[in-house]
């Protein structure tokens, strides 16, 4: 029997609290990269100047890529760890 | 210009590096696992094969003419890695439960294993992969005519087609289980990825820094039009081709053979998830400024899809040139040795063994060695495919664009986007919505996108292409319905894509879905949670394990068979024999079989042996859990509504009784003011005669006073009943009891109506003797329960000589006073009022009282822990009856 002082019950409580935020994460990045990249929000940066040379609009873009990258980058462990700690039970999955 | 012996020694020189490192690393890999290949970087590099010669050279191009549009085809991949825990994760985990081998047979797998469906997403699958292929043949062609100057191009590209066959034969079917990774392939892909990437950025930095005085130099005289493009950065064709990529990034064949087929671990994909996009970013970094140093450097008029090559060849740096057709070469090369793979892989098992099923009536009698045949029809697929690239080629005869070639495959193969998505997330999607919406998106795509590409030469002519078919303006296959003014591209997409959800949605909610297909989406829909299936015995059907293990070597090969039927002996627990067929066996055997022959040939060859389709316990129950919880809800609900109907009629009960106490305490009170109202007559009209005018005599006067004290006095003593009444019916008055003796209770009891008595002459009789017998009693109420009963009995006598009988009956706890008269009694009829409140008995009587007498009397009792009952000798003798419990002799009370 375990009980809900259980350092593993605990353990497992935090890691699925973790997990949930990482996933509520990528899908806010998800919205954010589409929005950021589609129109009518792309267009806004459609402005003639340059940015350290580079033409702003290949500028914006090339940055949000890379914070999609490195987003992405940050939320993989957090997404990976607690598949790994339920094997067989997924609490994603609520298609069902 | 490079001399074409340098060029071509440099080209075969890295083909056969190709070729060592394929050789290498598959011999390698057969003596031991290698570990680096099964890394997530080697992974993302195989995946790499998204970007083909079309965005080597032809994003420059795009780039060139269309200004930042061309990232759009690496957004859109970029966003589908970034959400892969969404949808990649889950196809990849289907994939490998299901052991699916292509997106065709994952497809039709999902709708019931279904071989029509195998048969039609091949067939769209050829007929998209055939241009891109035609692209690649036609960028190498290209560039070698660029480097060693004008060849003839046909001859280039049908070698260039054949070196490519031969390399995919000999690396890329060696084994047949599509699972198992061409090791070889996989490690030259990852090689030509590495190549592909460094070459562009060598020239990109060329162009900046080399050609151009850095960044601020490239951009400095470019108009904002130029990177705006045509004006429609951010406009329908950019969503639109975001969401081709997108698309195209899952349901290509060969992306769909790296990402989801060859994926080895499920946490290669995180890695992938970041390192991908990065991967894309680092190739487009240097697009943009190559596109427009090219179009400074160069003269006009220069082909922007080769400025790749010809910005380094302009400023003499052949070494640099090399190095770029190398990376060239690489990309086309990945992208036709995977895809002739993965398209081989699905013509061989969904259109070769099906037929090869029915010629060589594989099944009970095992004949021909299938894995020859399977092996054999793969390598014939794999060259008619670059056969095919090569012939498209030729007849189109090579667009201008690059770009808009790689689009038409991107729309073709967005077809199977409805079916896949839907088919995996959405339990209700069946068969006939996937082959409807299929269907009709690849007519529309074929017909507003394909044929027009070929520009009038190839089944619809120019006439048809500008003014529709007979003329009829409305079918313009790029106008469709008058949907004009409007980007061919976006035009495409919109109807194919469109028409092709549209109808899979329709008819998938109109039609139903046989027992094979609701298993098999329950299983896709839902396949996080049924991660080992538990195949229970839910047919009980011999099947002959020989044939089966027969079957397994033809397909499999000895060795892998027999490993695999010793593991499921051991399983079974025994050593020596083959396994019992169970549906465990059958069922691990058919995934072991879909591995190499697709879900849809196995299922068909193994139950052509078994003779039943098997489906699992768990399966079933998942099926029938659905409908399980339905008759769960709705026994729920009849508990309720039962539940609600008892509550009703408990709430009518009530109401009903509460209704009957209304009335009763109505009655009360009208019987109340009744009684009430006669003394009250009487006290008025007499006191009303003695003040009036009238002359009243003494004796008058004397007669109405005393009536008038008579009546007051019957006033007093019935507001006093009705106040004993109503308090011991509220049980507010509580007895005190004591120790009384009976016989003193009795006589006091003949005393007091004494006057009642000696008027009537009535007889009394009170035997035995009731000296020293003590009751529990209120001494008080007692003697009035007495009188009262005693008075009754005298008024209601009607007999000429009246007699009144008090015996006396007791056991050790209890006494019973009977109180019999020979007046007549009480009727049975009677008896069951007479203790109601204003009651009276039917008897005649002289002087009528209230009717409260009985009622109170019983009350007392019953509040002394007694009880006044009518007892019947016989119909028409009752008397009355009083119960008392009985006390021990007090001394104090005895006195």
């Amino acid at each position: 029997m375990t009980s809900a002082n259980d350092p593993a019950v605990h353990d497992r409580g935090t890691s699925q609290i973790r997990h949930r935020k990482a996933r509520d994460r990528s899908v806010a990045l998800l919205l954010l990269g589409g929005v950021l990249l589609m129109p009518p929000i792309g267009a806004i940066f459609l402005v003639d100047t340059t940015l350290f040379g580079v033409p702003f609009p290949l500028a914006y873009i090339f940055v949000v890529w890379v914070l999609l990258i490195v987003g992405g980058a940050s939320l993989v462990k957090a997404l990976q760890d607690s598949d790994g700690l339920h094997p067989t039970t997924d609490t994603s999955d609520t298609s069902s | 210009m490079l001399s074409v012996d340098i060029l071509l020694t440099v080209c075969l020189g890295y083909v056969a590096l190709l070729f060592v490192i394929a050789f290498i690393v598959d011999r390698r890999s057969r003596q031991g696992p290698m570990r680096w290949l099964h890394s997530p970087v080697i992974y993302t590099l195989s995946i790499s094969v998204y970007c083909t010669s079309w965005t080597f050279y032809g994003a420059v191009g795009s780039a060139a003419r269309n200004g930042l549009e061309f990232v759009t085809i690496y957004l859109g991949p970029t966003l589908v890695f970034v959400g892969w825990w969404w949808l990649l994760r889950k196809l990849v985990r289907i994939a490998k439960v299901h052991r699916t081998t292509s997106i065709a047979d994952l497809i039709s797998s999902r709708y019931g294993k279904s071989p029509s469906l195998a048969v039609l997403v091949t067939l769209i699958a050829v007929t998209a992969t055939t241009p891109y292929i035609a692209l690649q043949l036609q960028s190498v062609t290209r560039s070698y005519q660029v480097i060693a100057g004008e060849s003839d191009g046909i001859t280039t590209a049908f070698w260039i087609a054949a070196g490519m066959a031969l390399f995919t034969i000999l690396f890329g079917t060696r084994n047949l289980d599509a699972n198992e990774r061409h090791h070889g392939v996989v490690a030259a892909i990852a090689f030509e990825a590495i190549v592909k990437l460094l070459a562009l950025i060598a020239v990109g930095v060329f162009a900046v820094w080399g050609v151009a005085g850095g960044l601020g130099d490239v951009f400095a005289d470019v108009p904002a039009e130029a990177i705006r493009g045509a004006g429609d950065i951010f406009g329908p064709r950019w969503v639109t081709l975001t969401f081709l990529s997108a698309t195209a990034v899952i349901c290509l064949p060969r992306q769909f053979q790296v990402t989801v087929v060859e994926n080895i671990e499920e946490r290669h994909l995180g890695t992938a998830s970041w390192l991908f996009p990065l991967y894309l970013l680092g190739i487009s970094l240097f697009i943009m400024p190559i596109a427009f140093v090219g179009l400074k450097v160069l003269p006009a008029g220069s082909n922007p899809d080769l400025f790749v090559l010809t910005l380094p060849l302009s400023e003499q740096q052949n070494g640099l040139a090399l190095f770029a057709f190398l990376g060239g070469f690489s990309s086309a090369t990945s992208m036709v040795i995977v895809a002739a793979i993965a398209v081989s892989t699905m013509v061989s098992n969904h259109i070769v063994m099906p037929v090869a099923l029915q010629l060589l009536s594989v099944g009970r009698n095992v004949r021909g060695d299938v894995r020859w045949l399977l092996l054999t029809s793969r390598r014939v697929s794999i060259a008619a495919i670059l056969g095919l690239g090569f012939l498209y080629f030729r007849i189109s005869g090579g667009s201008d664009a690059l770009a808009a070639i790689g689009l038409i495959a991107f729309v073709g193969v967005a077809q199977f986007l409805p079916s896949l998505i839907g088919g995996i997330f959405w339990r209700s999607a069946n068969r006939a919505g996937a082959l409807t919406g299929l269907i009709s998106g690849a007519l529309l795509w074929a017909y507003t996108l394909f044929l027009p590409s070929f520009g009038g030469d190839f089944i619809i002519s120019l006439s048809v292409i500008t003014d529709g078919p007979w003329g009829i303006a409305a079918l313009r296959p790029q106008a469709l319905f008058g949907l004009t003014d409007m980007d061919p591209l976006v035009h495409a997409v919109i109807w194919s894509v469109g028409f092709n959800a549209l109808s899979f949605v329709i008819v998938s909610s109109l039609t139903g879905a046989n027992a094979l297909e609701r298993l098999q989406s329950a299983l896709f829909v839902n396949v996080y949670r049924s991660v080992e299936e538990d195949m229970s015995n839910v047919t009980a059907q011999t099947v002959d394990t020989e044939d089966l293990f027969v079957l397994a070597q033809r397909i499999l090969g000895q060795a892998h068979a027999a490993r695999l039927f010793e593991e499921m002996a051991r399983a079974q627990g025994s050593a020596h024999d083959l396994p019992q067929a169970t549906d465990t066996v059958v069922a691990r055997l058919e995934r072991e079989l879909a591995g190499s022959i697709g879900a849809a040939s196995a299922h068909a060859m193994v139950t052509r042996i078994t003779g039943y389709q098997m489906v699992g316990m768990t399966e079933l129950i998942d099926i029938a859990s659905e409908t399980q919880q339905l008759i769960e809800t709705s026994r729920q609900l009849s508990e309720k509504s039962a539940e609600l109907e008892r509550t009703a009629q408990e709430l009518r009960n009530v109401n009903e009784r509460l209704r009957a106490l209304d009335s009763q305490k109505d009655d009360f009170l009208s019987q109340v003011s009744h009684e009430l109202r006669t003394p009250m007559t009487s006290i008025r009209s007499f006191s009303e005669l003695l003040l009036g005018d009238e002359e009243v005599s003494e004796d008058q006067q004397a007669r109405f006073t005393s009536i008038i004290h008579d009546e007051s006095q019957r006033l007093t003593r019935l507001l006093d009943e009705i106040l004993d009444i109503s308090r011991l019916e509220a049980g507010l008055l509580s007895l005190p009891l004591e120790p009384v003796e009976m016989h003193a209770a009795v006589t006091a009891a003949f005393d007091s109506i004494a006057g009642m008595t000696h008027s009537r002459k009535v007889e009394i009789d009170i035997h035995p003797a009731l000296t020293g017998l003590m009751v529990s009693a209120n001494a008080d109420r007692l003697r009035q329960v007495l009188i009262n009963v005693l008075s009754n009995a005298v008024k209601y006598n009607t007999s000429a000589k009246p007699r009144i009988e008090v015996r006396t009956v007791t056991d050790s706890k209890e006494v019973w006073v009977d109180v019999v008269d020979n007046g007549g009694g009480v009727t049975r009829a009677d008896a069951a009022t007479i203790f109601e409140k204003f009651a009276r008995g039917n008897r005649p009587s002289t002087d009528q009282g209230a009717g409260l007498g009985l009622p109170i009397s019983r009350a007392f009792m019953n509040a002394m822990n007694g009880d006044l009952t009518v007892e019947f000798v016989s119909e028409s003798v009752s008397f009355f009856r009083l119960s008392l419990a009985r006390a021990e002799a007090n001394p104090a009370a005895a006195q």
